[in-house]
């Protein structure tokens, strides 16, 4: 038995921890087991049915009470493959007498009964201990693990007695129901079916055979737990694992010390490059690998590659401690209620009886109303909406300074903007110039039309903006002429293109925009 | 490595680990509630027994909420536990490890039907047998899990060593078993805790009481001892 070859996480565990590990690893390897628990106890079952084919009762009693016989091979199988080296079931089947002869008569008479059965097992088909050993080394392993191991038979007690009763209930589900109608009971719950009895004993050997490996290998999962525990195991393991680690970084170093000095120098002259400012670097200091390593162990034991830093302050710890506990008047209330015969005498209560009702009546009515009010309230905004009532308008928002980065404020333009435009236009800032010209725009929408452009809008929306007033106008903000918004519509993309293409409209254009801007706002300038 | 460790990275590459709990311990934590809530129904069936057919029917609607919200009560209001999960350490949580809410308790726990077919929590057992982190069938539908709880460990009276600076190139694992030594030195025998010494002479240099001496002191530092 080799420690490091242990194939399952080598850690402290609680006692339910090792049983679910022992869940886990019944899982992995459950078929081999399911098989080297199933086939002998079969063989049993079927001599016993051949020789004894009118007591079932009494053979399944006998393949029940040998459990201890049949537990041993998969044990034998699972300590195998646990410490790496497994074995198949056939060769495990092979080792049924061997594994069976060490303790055997114990274990089918005083010891059957034990609740700690597959926790105590390992001490016997493992370490072949017996009489003192044996009972000095269980009440060692005892000292922490037995309830957890007695809790654990009693669950695959009970669990094998439920699944049997499953298993019945699933078969009676696939009965067809005109079938089930007709099935007489009494025979069968009196006993004198053999058949049914038979098949009920497959059954419960098939049921046993299923369940006996998780049993088998929770309880040895138990007692190497508690091993690991008492043996210090994953300390073991991680140790090895540690030197093994020194081992294989200090080889190599050896044998290659000239290439690595090279690769060591360059460390070193690249550290102080970065070092250099440090005032306690010794440099003369590291002549020798010895000194330098030395050196290396002081800085590494210094207080910069230890610093521990303290944060202390007050943080909610648990909330439990917030729990209220149930207020004394409602506990005697209640108990009023319960203790509080129903045929008291009525003339106290047909007194303050309707009163009361009256009072907690008018109380959830009130109750309702401030709930429907509080929902209203919650919900105006909606409610309002959908019912289509619009609000006053709001008051009139802040007329924007800039968009898009263009300062559209009136005062912001020159006089005559289609002169200036055309002046830029042919000094060759043609970026300017168009700007100019949609700044204009905007800004004589903005304050002659009561455009509200939001600064979420791009110059596409704007535009459609003035679109949708031309064709559906409002009543009380002015209307747009189509020629307006076609304008609109055409300055919006040729600025675009100029703006985000760097595409220049053509001179033509260019002046063309200017006539039709001095068209459509000819009433305002 | 076999182990029974739910491991759930956070998108900030945090790893938290939590140690899922199996069948046995839910198993027995099922039955203290039932006992639990056995209890409970008996009490109210003694209580309501004076109301004859209203009683009745109150015992049948309280029977029905205990049955169904009982562990949603706890779950939700009580930090995952109810108190038979509490009294073996357990606690569900979703599978990312945030405390459960109320839709996955009530999913969680009206599939305790699908989990009873055919008959005692059969297909539940089976389930949880199976599944990789040990979930029934109502787990795997509401996305929980079944965990042990971190126990607050109490303070262990260590041996008395001077801090010793550790050796280099020690991995978190590597200290963690250092740590480990010095903390079970009461568990483990003083002929173990040498010959576990031993072990590391290739790099301590020391042997037996030496070696031993050595690494509490070490282990002493790491846990934040200063000479």
């Amino acid at each position: 038995m080799q420690v490091k070859n242990l194939a399952v996480q080598a850690r402290l565990r609680s006692q339910w921890e090792s049983i679910d590990l022992g869940t886990a690893l019944a899982r992995k390897y459950w078929l081999p087991l399911f098989l080297v628990w199933l086939l002998p106890a079969a063989l049993l079952m079927g001599a016993l049915a051949m020789l004894f084919p009118g007591a079932p009762g009494w053979s399944m009693f006998a393949v029940w009470w040998l459990k201890p016989v049949f537990d041993r091979l998969p044990l034998f199988m699972i300590s195998r493959a646990l410490f790496g080296s497994p074995i198949s079931a056939s060769a495990a089947l092979k080792q049924f007498f061997t594994q069976n002869r060490h303790d055997w008569l114990l274990w089918i008479t005083l010891r059957r009964l034990s609740p700690t059965r597959s926790f105590d097992l390992p001490v016997t088909v493992l370490e072949q201990s017996s009489g003192k050993a044996r009972s000095t080394r269980i009440s060692m392993l005892h000292r922490k693990h037995s309830s957890a191991a007695t809790w654990l038979t009693l669950t695959g007690v009970h669990l094998e007695g439920f699944f049997l009763v499953a298993a019945f209930i699933l078969i009676y589900l696939f009965i067809p129901e005109q079938i089930a109608a007709n099935i007489d009971w009494q025979p069968i719950f009196r006993g004198e079916t053999l058949g049914l009895e038979w098949i009920s004993n497959v059954l419960y050997l098939f049921i046993m055979a299923a369940v006996a490996p998780f049993y088998i290998v929770s309880g040895f999962c138990l007692y190497i737990g508690r091993r690991i525990e008492l043996e210090g195991w994953d300390i073991e393991i991680q140790f090895r694992d540690l030197v093994q680690r020194h081992q294989r970084e200090h080889r190599p170093r050896q044998r290659g010390i000239t290439g690595n000095s090279a690769a060591l120098l360059l460390v070193f002259t690249l550290s102080f490059g970065f070092l250099a400012s440090a005032p306690d670097i010794k440099a003369d200091a590291l002549e020798t690998p010895q000194q330098a390593q030395q050196h290396i162990d002081e800085i590494l034991a210094g207080e910069d590659f230890h610093r521990v830093e303290e944060i202390s302050g007050w943080r909610l710890k648990e909330r439990e401690s917030r729990e209220q506990k149930i207020p004394e008047w409602l506990i005697e209330f209640i108990e009023w209620l319960l203790n509080r015969s129903p045929d008291d005498d009525n003339a106290s209560t047909s007194s303050w009886g309707p009163t009361i009702a009256r009072i907690i009546e008018i109380l959830l009515w009130i109750g309702v109303i401030a709930g429907v009010i509080y929902l209203g309230w919650r919900h105006h905004d909606t409610i309002l909406k959908n019912l289509r009532w619009q609000r006053k308008p709001k008051p009139k928002a802040a007329v924007p300074e800039t968009l898009f980065g263009l300062d559209v404020r009136q005062s912001s333009l020159p006089d005559d903007v289609c002169a200036e435009v055309l002046r830029l236009w042919q000094t060759g800032e043609q970026r300017a110039g168009l700007g100019l010209l949609y700044r204009a725009t905007l800004s004589h929408l903005i304050e002659d039309f009561q455009f509200h452009f939001g600064d979420h809008l791009t110059e596409a929306e704007c535009a459609q903006l003035v679109h949708r007033r031309q064709s559906e106008p409002a009543e009380d903000l002015p209307s747009v002429t189509a020629p307006l918004s076609q304008f609109v519509q055409q300055l919006t993309s040729d600025w675009q293109q100029l703006a985000y293409a760097h595409r220049s409209p053509v001179d033509a254009r260019m002046r063309a925009l200017c006539q039709e801007w001095q068209e459509v706002f000819r009433n305002d300038s | 490595m076999l182990d029974t460790t739910y491991n759930v990275e956070t998108p900030e590459g945090i790893d938290l680990r939590a140690r899922a709990a199996g069948p046995v311990p839910r198993i027995l934590a099922f039955a203290v509630d039932l006992f639990y809530r056995t209890l409970i129904l008996a009490g109210l069936g003694i209580a309501l027994a004076f109301a004859d057919t209203a009683g009745i029917g109150i015992w049948l609607v309280c029977s029905f909420l205990l049955e169904w919200f009982y562990p949603v009560f706890f779950e939700v209001l009580r930090g995952g536990q109810t108190p038979g999960k509490k009294a073996f350490g357990l606690i569900v949580v979703n599978d990312n490890l945030t405390p459960i809410s109320w839709g996955t308790s009530i999913v969680r726990n009206l599939l305790r039907f699908a989990d009873f077919l055919p008959f005692a929590y059969a297909t539940g057992v089976i389930a949880m047998t199976i599944g990789r982190h040990f979930q029934r069938l109502g787990d795997l539908a509401a996305g929980t899990l079944v965990v042990y709880r971190e126990e607050d460990k109490a303070p262990i009276a260590l041996p008395d060593s001077s801090p010793v600076p550790p050796p280099r190139n020690l991995k978190q694992q590597d200290q963690r078993a250092l740590v480990s030594l010095l903390e079970r030195h009461n568990d483990l025998s003083e002929a173990r805790q040498q010959e576990l010494a031993n072990l590391l002479e290739p790099i301590t240099h020391k042997r037996d009481g030496a070696a031993l001496g050595y690494l509490r002191s070490v282990g002493s530092w790491l846990l934040g001892g200063r000479g």
